[in-house]
């Protein structure tokens, strides 16, 4: 009897007591299929560091270094929209790191003028439409912000919470940019009224529509392509005429990480073309001019966008988000 | 002798829910070295409670108990020399016979050949030689009783505690058990508690005789005296049966008491009383000590009311003239033939046996 | 001895052996384990919860009551979640205590055949991750699910499984099981002599049923309607999947901490979460609890049962049939779902989703094997050991821990996470992130669980037992060591296995704890759901329940072997 108990605890003590030298943790707000297409491809150059990680979305990878701010657990930052970055910042949750060549050669427009973060993709605010659902009901997919309150959509939307997701939240900054606040709040209502339900992760409404689960969603375009219709689902990518957001996706050192050799070295691998060319696998567009693009692939020229200030988007969240919260009462 | 363990105004009082009971009234008691002191009442009179306020099992609410003259009153039982035969015997079932007399002997660091011996030893004196081990569960209930008497005396306590040990051996078994832990107790001169409420065994066995109801002690005394001068009506019907009638104290002398029977009948009562000339009593009279005689010859006169025979014994309910009634009990009913219902009887009764108590 | 005496006349005003204190420095090992035990649950029990009603007064640093007063305007981003989870709650209460009678009756009190079959599947939803029933909703009744689209296709049907319906659906056959073991419980208690007695003095069936059988049942109906909405209240892992545009205060105060990290607007609603739950627990303790009249005497009466005709017998037997396949099929589609290509559009066979699990879910999976194996037996022990000292031992504070050890019980795991978040973030207590605060959670928030079976198995053992020992020298320590733990032995391992299945199927308040180091595989789980990644998920679903299994088997055997050496044989 005794023996039994015992085998039980060592095993449980067994078992706990393993680690690994040379273990990077990482937050990533990029989807758990891409981030290891990325990781995957640095642990193959670099074999003696094992990197750990999680996959939040940005809004939640603000949030966790909030709650960790005092005892930091991950390193980097990888992925999500700059203006969530930029609240980070603005709190003290990043470490700056402008030694990164990648940083310096980088346009000012895509990075941090004091290196607390980095760009390294761009990305568009798209509509993703099931292709059956449009045609069985004699559709065309929506070009204008205001066909998704049309009767045929009405009901069947999904889009990502505005708190949690960085893709909620640049959609929502990008309607305030091109209707002025009230009325970007009066839209986002009348779409509450419409919305089939709000998902935590800014790419979850892709699969969603691919899976015929609700009709329209949104979400930004290279997820769009990568997790719908590349994957084979019945996805149709369209723009609203009227202008879009976007966001510059980043990258960034947290403050206080507790391995930040590691963090830099996956920094600059990250900003490196060899694994930026990596991006035409999620249809993403790379922002080190030398990567190779994807074929296909949606770039600025092709879409309409609306000025989007991502520092005023960063500074006004929490308040954007309240008056949200208020309005549509999620 | 001196008194070896003391038990002075203990009090226990149980609080649950409703109406706080006292289950240890201030209870006085003192018990001599090698002595086999028996707490005897109904259920609920507080022996057992008393018993394990002793052992330490509950701790009193009031009071102190002494051992040796050390006070022991809030020490939990595993700091106590005290030992306790337990009324379900509570055996370790996962332990062998073994194992269990040995548990004492390997908490005291005991080495393992002086276990072996003593434990050997003991298991002879109980009569379990060759049992060592068997489980629990295999052996029949006198054995397992002798286990647990094994189990404490391995263990040589300086009090031994009883809780009703014999309650789950039937009627036969008991007789001989009780036999068997007196003669051990006597050869160790162990001091003993013994808690029981069938008084044939407190008899049988006792030193001295603890007789309590409602957590107070009634009578303290031997055998003898709690049966042949209870010191008030429970007692007198709690040991053995009683018949109560009144009476009036009529003369005294120096070895005798005369009383006053209703209806004018006169009685000699062995002893002396401490009542006044005049004083209306209770006489007690035990229903085994009466003869059914003639109507002509009795002391008192009487009509058979009802009859009922138990093997030996006849049981009879008899009116008196006096309005009052009596229980009496004959031995060898069968050869002297039973008496029928409404047989007009006379009723003699040992004056040796009678006793009187206040009004 | 004079009568009338005063109870406390010889009582000193104070004196310091009388009180419980002293007694206790008496036995040291007592009150050391006494002290430890209160200590380790005011740190890891109450500290939390006070740090979240804490949290809900302070904003940016001062006192505020900011969102109780929203809650009290009406804003409705917190009136709404908490008239939802109160909706969902009193349904499934009610719907859920149903079918666990209508289980309960057809298994104790009817003569139809199958019935440890019956008994099996209704037992299942508790050892598997509740919310697989989620998923599984939407790869049947969700917009692209199995029957959803066949109805539409044959007959032109559309209905939304998200909401309301989908939260009540799954939770009530997520959580009927244990209405089913309660009433089981009770009805099994009701001699059957009582209702032939009743049809003996001339009432009709229906009339026995209403008048005696009924009325019995009573306390047992209300003690899982009860259960079944703290239960229902407390539930994170279904609505986080189905809530749609039916928030409910479990998702949302989770999308305030993480998502937000706005700590008092989640704190504010765990408390708007807290009052039912542990209004609807008090009730349950001391309202029903004291109201029971039937005498549970351990054995079910089955032997008294007389056969049923046939007019209740049969449409009985249906309809627990329809429920145990409908309960057989939302588990099927999980099997199902992990062998498909891509869910809803191509349902070709694979074996890739399990390829996927055993990479990238590999490590997530020996995290929670190895979490759940370092805290099951801790929070075992501890939980025998708790039920110990407040069954077995007197003390000073003994009711208050009895308490505080079970308050989780009432405390939705979400809440319990949140504490943990809140509490241990800095220093000198600072463990987020750590494996070890997983491992705290696992064990305090399945202690009143470990308890209540600790109290169970301690009353199967004759407390004289203990006395004895300790008569005989033996302390504390070696007493409980040497003689009442092995004798719990067997019913501590098979306590054991479902604390761990607990574990390693629990999502609510561990959520809230995981990090980049420490994931879990439930949690791994919910993100493919949230990715809508099905079959994937499914695949974790598969896994999850198949260890489960394993390790109840295992430890079944192992109870099986322990007891077959017959050396405990009572």
């Amino acid at each position: 009897m005794r023996k039994s108990f015992l085998l039980l605890l060592v095993l449980g003590v067994g078992l706990a007591g393993w680690g690994a030298a040379g273990v990077l943790h990482m937050y990533t707000a990029l989807d758990v299929d891409e981030a290891k297409i990325y990781i995957e491809a640095f642990q193959a150059k670099y074999p003696d560091i094992k990197v750990e990680w999680v996959r939040l979305s940005a809004g939640e990878v603000l949030a966790r270094l909030r709650a960790e701010a005092a005892n930091p657990q991950a390193s980097l930052w990888l992925g999500g929209p700059s203006d969530t970055f930029i609240v980070a910042k603005m709190e003290g949750l990043l470490a700056p790191y402008k030694e990164s060549l990648g940083w310096q050669y980088l346009p000012g427009k895509f990075k941090d003028p004091d290196g607390y973060w980095v760009g390294i993709y761009t990305g568009f605010i798209a509509f993703a439409s099931n292709r059956d659902y449009l045609a069985a009901n004699g559709l065309e997919p929506p070009t204008s912000w205001s066909d998704l309150l049309r009767p045929e959509f009405c009901g069947k939307l999904s889009m990502a919470f505005p708190y949690t997701s960085g893709t909620g939240y640049t959609r929502l900054a990008t309607l305030v940019f091109l209707l002025g606040e009230e009325e970007a709040l009066a839209l986002e209502k009348k779409i509450a009224g419409c919305i089939h339900h709000y998902t935590k992760a800014g790419s979850a409404p892709v699969t969603e529509v691919g899976l015929g689960e609700v009709a329209v969603g949104i979400a930004f375009s290279h997820d769009v392509i990568a997790k719908g219709i590349s994957k084979g689902y019945p996805v149709v990518l369209s723009f609203p005429k009227e202008g879009t957001g976007y966001e510059v996706g980043a990258m960034a050192l947290i403050a206080g990480g507790p391995e930040p050799e590691l963090a830099k070295i996956f920094y600059d691998w990250m900003l490196s073309a060899e694994a930026q060319s990596l991006f035409k696998k999620w249809f993403r567009v790379p922002l080190n001019p030398e990567a190779e693009l994807a074929e296909g692939l949606i770039t600025a020229d092709m879409v309409n966008l609306v000025d989007y200030d991502a520092l005023w988007a960063a500074e006004n969240r929490d308040r954007l988000v309240e008056l949200w919260q208020v309005e549509t009462g999620y | 002798m001196p008194a070896e363990l003391v038990l002075q105004k203990l009090l226990k009082v149980f609080r649950g829910r409703g109406k706080p009971v006292v289950a240890v009234d201030h209870l006085d008691l003192e018990v001599a070295k090698g002595e086999l002191v028996t707490l005897l009442g109904p259920s609920g009179c507080g022996k057992t409670t008393t018993l394990r306020l002793v052992g330490g099992f509950e701790f009193p609410d009031g009071g102190e108990v002494y051992l040796s003259g050390q006070r022991i009153t809030h020490l939990p039982p595993q700091r106590r020399p005290t030992a306790t035969v337990f009324q379900s015997y509570a055996l370790f079932p996962h332990m062998s016979v073994f194992e269990n007399v040995a548990f004492g002997l390997k908490v005291r660091r005991v080495s393992r050949a002086e276990i072996r011996t003593r434990v050997r030893d003991v298991l002879a004196l109980v009569g379990l030689g060759g049992m060592e081990d068997r489980p629990p569960s295999k052996l029949s209930g006198g054995q397992q009783q002798r286990v647990a008497l094994a189990r404490v005396l391995v263990i040589r306590p300086e009090v031994l505690l009883f809780d009703e040990p014999l309650s789950n051996l039937d009627a036969k078994l008991r007789v001989e058990t009780r036999e068997h832990i007196r003669r051990i107790q006597r050869e160790l001169g162990l001091t003993s508690i013994y808690v029981t409420h069938d008084q044939a065994e407190a008899m049988a066995i006792s030193d001295r005789v603890v007789v309590m109801n409602q957590g107070r002690i009634q009578q303290v005394g031997t055998p003898q005296d709690v049966y042949l001068r209870p010191e008030n009506a429970f007692v007198a019907d709690f040991i053995g049966r009683a018949n109560f009638l009144d009476a009036q104290i009529v003369g005294k002398t120096s070895e005798e008491t005369e009383v006053e029977l209703r209806g004018g009948a006169r009685l000699r009562v062995a002893g002396t009383f401490d009542f006044a000339l005049g004083e209306a009593v209770k006489l007690v009279v035990r229903p085994e000590a009466v003869d059914l005689v003639a109507p002509e010859v009795g002391e008192l006169r009487g009509e058979i009311v009802l009859a009922q025979v138990t093997g030996a014994l006849a049981h009879y309910r008899i009116a008196l003239a006096s309005g009052e009634t009596m229980e009496v009990e004959v031995l060898g009913a069968l050869e002297k033939g039973v008496l029928s219902l409404g047989t007009p009887v006379g009723l003699r009764l040992h004056p040796k046996t009678l006793h009187l108590l206040r009004g | 001895m004079a009568k009338g005496r005063g109870v406390g006349e010889t009582r000193p005003l104070f004196s310091f052996s009388r009180t419980g204190l002293g007694r206790l420095f008496q036995d040291p090992a007592l009150l050391l384990v006494v002290c430890v035990v209160f200590a380790l649950v005011g740190l890891f029990v109450i500290y939390p919860l006070a740090r979240v009603f804490l949290a809900s007064f302070v904003h940016r640093g001062t006192f505020s009551a900011r969102y109780f007063l929203y809650f009290l305007e009406g804003r409705p981003y917190l009136v709404r979640p908490f008239v939802n989870s109160l909706t969902v709650g009193a349904l499934v209460a009610l719907l859920g205590t149903g079918v666990g009678f209508v289980f309960a009756y057809a298994v104790t009190r009817t003569d139809i055949p199958g019935k440890g079959v019956f008994r099996w599947i209704a037992t299942f939803p508790i050892i598997s991750p509740p919310f697989l029933l989620a998923l599984s909703a939407v790869l049947l009744l969700g917009e692209n699910g199995l029957i959803t689209r066949w109805l539409f296709t044959r007959f032109g049907l559309r209905w939304s499984i998200y909401g309301l319906p989908g939260l009540v659906l799954t939770e009530t056959l997520a959580y009927f099981p244990l209405a089913f073991l309660t009433l089981e419980g009770v009805l099994g208690g009701i001699d059957p002599a009582l209702e032939e007695s009743a049809m003996d003095l001339g009432a009709s069936k229906l009339r026995t049923f209403f008048r005696v059988t009924l009325p019995l049942a009573t306390p047992g109906l209300a003690a899982s309607f009860l259960l079944l909405f703290i239960r229902s209240l407390e539930d994170f892992g279904n609505p986080v999947v189905l809530q749609g545009r039916f928030p409910v205060l479990t998702v949302q105060a989770y999308l305030a901490i993480t998502g937000m990290y706005n700590l008092p607007l989640g704190a504010t609603l765990a408390i708007l979460l807290l009052v039912p739950t542990v209004a609807a627990f008090a009730l349950l303790q001391f309202w029903v609890g004291r109201r029971s009249y039937v005498t549970v005497t351990g054995r079910p009466s089955s032997a008294g049962l007389r056969s049923t005709e046939p007019s209740v017998k049969w449409p009985l037997f249906g309809v627990v049939i329809l429920l145990s396949g409908i309960i057989l099929l939302f588990y099927g589609m999980v099997v199902y779902g992990a062998f498909t290509e891509l869910w809803g559009v191509n349902h070709a066979f694979t074996l890739e989703n399990f390829r996927y699990v055993f990479s990238t879910g590999a490590t997530y999976l020996v995290n929670t094997l190895k979490l759940a194996g370092i805290a099951t037996p801790v929070g075992g022990i501890l939980g025998i050991v708790i039920a110990y000292l407040v069954t077995r031992k007197k003390f000073p504070g003994r009711r208050l821990l009895d308490f505080l050890s079970m308050l989780n019980f009432a405390v939705p795991g979400i809440i319990v996470g949140m504490g943990y978040v809140f509490a241990f973030n800095t220093p000198p207590l600072q463990i987020t992130g750590t494996a070890l605060i997983i491992v705290l959670v696992f064990i305090f928030q399945r202690m009143p669980v470990a308890i209540r079976d600790g109290v169970a198995m301690l009353q199967q053992i004759d407390p004289v037992i203990d006395d004895a020992s300790a008569d005989l020298g033996a302390g504390f320590f070696r007493t409980f060591r040497r003689v009442t733990l092995p004798l719990a032995a067997p019913a501590l391992i098979a306590g054991m296995a479902y604390m761990f299945s607990a574990c390693v199927t629990s999502i609510s308040a561990v959520i809230m704890v995981v990090s980049a180091k420490w994931q879990l595989v439930t949690v791994a789980l919910l993100h493919e759901v949230d990715n809508a990644d099905l079959s994937q998920a499914a695949a974790y679903g598969v896994v999850i329940i198949l260890v489960v299994l394993g390790v109840i088997l295992l430890m079944d055997s192992l109870v099986r072997r322990v007891l077959g050496r017959g050396r405990h044989a009572r």
